[in-house]
């Protein structure tokens, strides 16, 4: 059995990765439409305010799910949810920098055995290193029962 | 009512319902967007169900996408400040869902708001559920 609490002294808070993006307004636009956005600072490139949706900004991902030497869990990992907060407007055009670590691990047990949680953090800055949002990913892994 | 405050508020109060897009065409477009436009389980019911799909899906961070349009349609004046949703069950592409949202929390002197959010599908079922904070203008 998976130790959640040696997992999380090893890997919670440890930054596994660093990536930059440049949002394309053409794509902000696109995601805007089409999850029935209608307010203009989403779908109007001049717009004064135009800016990223939440669901782009839960969009950028990390270049990698996990940091490199976590363990493998053994079951399949299932895509538990997604959080954003947003602190500052996120704009296209400019550099960002999305910094990923593992904010949480933790477990549910039920019926059909234990679940583990991976809250995976990215977190956002502009380029003066501004913090301007956050995106988290819950990944679900259902542990394989021991034989 | 139009919401432009916190005082148009009213604890207990529901969203208006929204019925989104959820063809394949809007998950495709979306797919393409961020970026996962290779991925055929969000375009292609046929190549979806030969990955042991049900059918192509709904990327769940759409079904997020969905939420945060029905707060900005309830109100002009929010601003989203965190939401967060939990993914229960796909979401098949095609098929229609409903999204509705409660108010659960006021704080008059700051503007925030809580709200619990649900989608579901054809058959009622909770898909994805989840939670938003948002403020609106102290008037």
């Amino acid at each position: 059995m998976i130790d959640v609490d040696s997992l999380k002294d090893q890997f919670v808070g440890a930054e596994f990765d660093a990536r930059e993006f440049v949002l394309d307004p053409g794509k902000l636009v696109a995601v805007a439409r089409a999850v029935g956005e209608t307010r203009p600072e989403y779908l109007e490139p001049d717009h004064p305010d135009f800016q990223a949706t939440p669901a782009f900004i839960g969009s950028l991902a990390a270049a990698r799910h996990l940091p490199i030497d976590f363990p493998a869990l053994g079951g399949i990992p299932m895509d538990g949810g997604k959080a954003v907060f947003c602190i500052a407007p996120v704009r296209p055009g400019v550099r960002l920098t999305g910094r990923s670590h593992l904010h949480d691990i933790y477990d549910k047990s039920g019926r059909s055995g234990r679940m583990l949680f991976i809250v995976s953090r990215m977190e956002i800055f502009d380029p003066d290193e501004r913090h301007v949002a956050t995106s988290d990913a819950r990944m679900v892994v259902r542990e394989r029962p021991q034989s | 009512m139009t919401i432009a405050t916190i005082e148009d508020v009213e604890f207990g109060a529901e969203l208006p319902p929204f019925e989104p897009d959820t063809s394949l065409v809007a998950t495709g477009a979306f797919a393409d967007a961020v970026g996962w436009g290779r991925a055929a389980r969000f375009k292609d019911h046929d190549q979806a169900r030969a990955e042991g799909l049900p059918g192509a899906l709904v990327p769940g961070i759409m079904a997020l996408g969905f939420l945060s349009s029905m707060i900005h349609r309830w109100s002009t004046a929010a601003r989203i400040d965190s939401i967060d949703t939990v993914f229960r069950a796909p979401l098949l592409a095609g098929e229609p869902c409903t999204l509705s949202g409660v108010v659960t929390d006021i704080d008059e002197e700051t503007g925030a708001v809580q709200l619990d959010l649900t989608v579901k599908n054809p058959q009622g079922e909770n898909r994805v559920f989840g939670t938003a904070s948002i403020r609106l203008p102290v008037a």
